[in-house]
């Protein structure tokens, strides 16, 4: 069986919510009824077979190509198996996702891997604001699993984090880690103004020294056992994280945000 | 349009008709009397084995104002999770909780409500809720607007104005927020959460003003009586929710010395503090106490289990129950030095032993105070639980072995604490048609509504007698709004726009002179945009405004 593959026939006007094309829902259904299923598009609803060539039918295996920045909701809640999207992804790119593999070849928009709960998610480009964070109001952001971006990411990385890995090989934007309950961020490039704006608990693990607010507290350099064990959990990813030369266990380790409990900590590297 | 309403079994205790068979004529919006001549009947509506009530009256719910906003704001998942949808004659909106405005008037009218009265109108954001609630289709609406912790007023009280002077202020504050009632909450404990007194009883004094809320209270009932308002001082009493307030409930009544006095969702104010866990049911002591006192109306504020949030003016008792708070967060706010606003959310547990020995609080109230002209069906909509909650609620007064079914479940200590399971009373379709529809209306002092005589405006109930109470009020077959028919089988059919109620009293025009030399002095508001104009409600074709007589005023 080959993998069920969405080719986008031409950019919509309107976004696209496309939470209905995800493995567990499409994989008692044939081609035809597939097809045949509605995505709504602004005030539309369209038929995916009006958006999409299909072909293949491993619904276990999902490819998207031709993807473009206002399909929404790649991957929502994806409980199992593979979607891989060539181009661009739009906003909520694996929204509460629950288990299985979900990779991007371009950029994300904003909210990606909101609310996830497991699983894997890659994105080759960048990603707009708010990735692994909650939804407005909420208060639990990314509960689990592993997000890699090989490009940047916007402001608010990591808002309301709960628990999990985001790793980063470029640059975080302002406010990164903020109000993170626990979890851990780690980001290869800069690191934006208001890190760690009232983090709890937590982990942000940086290359380059940051620039700090004054209700973070330097305890002084140390040497940490649990860093190598850290790293050699990113052994088998495709990513910068897996290279030995980028592991170390000497760090400058900073403790807030003061102004919340203060038991989050940042860790930068002594080169 | 003459319509005829034939053969149904009318409960209309206005007028003492009880479950008797009666046809009921319609024209031009009213009830009227049953033609001498032959008049064409436009159209006939057969309600034979129907049960016929006028639309029912909801005399406390939070569904216009600030606070309403503000839980909005906080809540966007109580959006999220209830989104509804446009249809091609109601619109779009969301929320469970506190639902948008549209959604709030078409979920009242499906379950055959025809009237809300937002009891918090804040003087200063008067114009905010009125504007709000001229967004509310089909229902009828009023404010009970909001004095006692109010700068002015604890300034004449401590200058020791006489009650001219404070009847005047009073008065002419209704007429400035358009308002059929006068509502105190925490008597001058939310201003006294401001100079940081973190609890205020009964006859503890203001630290600033050096008044008390016996003061308060005496005074502003002594007003709402003297100008000849007919709903008399709604009062949300001091230290709610605190265990051991029951005393303070009682010292209340007992205070107000034979004033007509109304008290609000009365179910958080009747705690003991006996048991294992120092807190118990004080309803025994405080139903006998209402059944003594004919000057005392109550409602209850019955809590249902499940989300909802809370809001209230009353920021100093908010603040102490932040902590409560699910999901953990929470605003407590000043409102421009005049009042105060809190909104938590909660989430009420049968299994968590405080929330299920308030709900069998509220039951017990419901059932040990005698006269349900004095007694009246709420929520606090949205504080104890949605509105939307009523037909389970009417279900658990109507039905006994329901009620007891639903108390099994509940945390067992909680059952041990509550006479409720010994409690036979079962409530009538009359007794319950008194509490939300003809008492109401007779409370607040609406002339022409709660009834079915002719005269009345046809609001108009009509259900499908079922032993299932819950599914009979959740579901009616039809509801007339001014005569129009607006829903059928439980569902919009058609929409329009209620009247706002509002009295007059009069007062002093001199009183304006101080107050613009306080506005100026003050506030952020002159005293010229401060008062409401009719206009503001009527201007757009849609709203109306219904002037009711006062006490004394010849109908
Ligand atoms: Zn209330």
């Amino acid at each position: 069986m080959s993998a069920l593959t969405f080719t986008l026939k031409h950019r919509t006007a309107q976004r696209v919510d496309m939470s209905p094309l995800v493995c567990h829902l499409l994989k008692e259904l044939k081609v035809a009824d597939i097809a045949a299923l509605t995505l709504q598009s602004g005030k539309h609803k369209l038929r995916v077979d009006e958006l999409f060539t299909i072909e293949g039918s491993d619904a276990q295996n999902i490819v998207i190509k031709n993807s473009v920045d206002n399909l929404d909701f790649i991957g929502k809640e994806l409980d199992g198996g593979c979607i891989s999207v060539s181009g661009d992804a739009g906003a909520y790119l694996g929204f509460g996702m629950k288990a299985g593999e979900l990779k991007v070849s371009g950029n994300a928009g904003l909210y990606a891997a909101c609310e996830m709960k497991k699983g894997y998610l890659e994105i080759a480009g960048n990603t707009g604001d708010f990735l692994g964070a909650a939804l407005p109001g909420n208060k639990m952001g990314m509960k689990g699993g592993t997000v890699l971006v090989k490009g940047n990411a916007g402001e608010r990385v990591g808002d309301h984090m709960r628990r999990g890995n985001i790793l980063i090989e470029g640059n975080a934007g302002d406010y990164c880690g903020s109000r993170m309950t626990a979890g851990t961020i780690a980001v290869m490039g800069q690191t934006g103004r208001y890190l760690g704006y009232a983090m709890h608990r937590g982990t942000l693990l940086l290359w380059t020294q940051p620039q700090l607010s004054a209700s973070f507290n330097d305890c002084g350099a140390h040497t940490l056992a649990f860093l190598p064990i850290l790293f050699a959990s990113f052994k088998s990813l495709n990513s910068r994280f897996a290279d030995v030369s980028s592991a170390f266990n000497r760090v400058q380790r900073y403790a807030g945000d003061m102004s919340e409990t203060g038991h989050g900590e940042v860790l930068v590297r002594i080169a | 349009m003459f319509i005829k309403l034939t053969g149904g079994t009318v409960y209309d205790p206005a007028s003492g008709v009880d479950g008797q068979q009666q046809d009921i004529y319609i024209q031009d919006g009213r009830i009227v009397k049953k033609p001498t001549e032959d008049v064409k009947v436009d159209k006939e509506y057969d309600l034979k084995g129907k049960v016929v009530m006028s639309g029912a009256i909801d005399m406390h719910t939070h569904i216009g104002g600030g606070k309403g906003n503000i839980a909005r704001t906080l809540l966007p998942e109580d959006h999220r999770n209830d989104p509804v949808h446009r249809s091609d004659i109601t619109r779009s909106g969301c929320g469970h909780a506190m639902p948008s405005s549209f959604v709030t008037g078409y979920r009242y009218a499906e379950m055959g409500y025809t009237a809300g009265f937002e009891p918090a109108v804040l003087p200063i954001n008067a114009r905010q809720a009125h504007m709000e609630m001229a967004d509310i289709p089909i229902l009828d609406k009023g404010g009970y607007v909001m004095m006692g912790s109010d700068d002015y007023l604890l300034r004449m009280l401590t200058a020791k104005k006489d009650q001219k002077a404070i009847n005047d202020y009073v008065a002419w504050t209704m007429h400035a927020a358009k308002a059929i009632g006068v509502k105190v909450v925490n008597p001058g404990g939310i201003s006294a959460f401001k100079f940081n007194q973190r609890k205020l009883d009964l006859d503890e004094q203001n630290a600033h003003y050096g008044v008390t809320p016996r003061d308060i209270l005496r005074v502003l009932a002594t007003a709402v009586k003297e100008i000849g308002v007919t709903h008399p001082l709604h009062v949300h009493g001091c230290n709610l929710g605190v265990p051991g307030n029951m005393q303070t409930t009682l010292d209340t009544i007992q205070g107000i010395g034979g004033l007509p006095m109304h008290l609000t969702h009365i179910q958080f104010h009747s705690y003991g503090t006996e048991g294992d866990f120092k807190f118990s049911s004080g309803v025994a002591e405080i139903a006998e106490a209402i059944n003594r006192n004919k000057n005392i109306t109550i409602d209850v504020g019955q809590i249902l289990f499940g989300q909802t949030v809370t809001a209230s003016g009353d920021s100093m008792r908010q603040h102490a129950n932040h902590k409560h708070g699910s999901p953990n967060k929470w605003v407590t706010m000043d409102i421009e030095c005049d009042a105060g606003c809190g909104v938590v959310p909660f989430k009420y547990k049968d299994k968590n032993f405080v929330n299920a020995l308030q709900w069998a609080i509220g039951l017990e109230t419901f059932l040990l105070v005698d006269d349900p002209w004095r007694i009246f069906l709420t929520t606090d909509h949205p504080n104890g639980a949605p509105f939307t909650s009523y037909p389970h609620l009417i279900r658990l007064l109507m039905d006994r072995s329901f009620r007891n079914e639903v108390l099994s479940t509940i945390h067992p200590e909680a059952q041990k604490m509550t006479t409720l399971a010994s409690i036979e009373r079962e409530y009538t379709l009359q007794e319950i048609a008194i509490m939300t529809r003809a008492g109401a209306a007779k409370l607040i002092g609406l002339k022409d509504r709660g009834g079915l005589s002719a005269g009345n405006w046809a609001d108009i109930t009509i259900y499908t007698d079922n032993n299932d109470r819950q599914k009979m009020f959740e579901k009616p077959d039809y509801v007339f709004k001014d005569g129009q028919l607006v829903v059928v089988n439980g569902k919009v059919v058609s929409t329009k726009w209620g009247t706002t109620h509002v009295v007059r009293p009069d007062f002093d025009p001199s009183v304006e002179k101080g107050l613009k030399d306080y506005f100026d002095r003050f506030l952020t508001m002159k005293l010229g945009n401060f008062k409401m104009s009719d206009d503001e409600i009527t201007e757009d074709g849609r709203g109306s405004i219904t002037v009711h007589p006062l006490n004394g005023d010849v109908a």
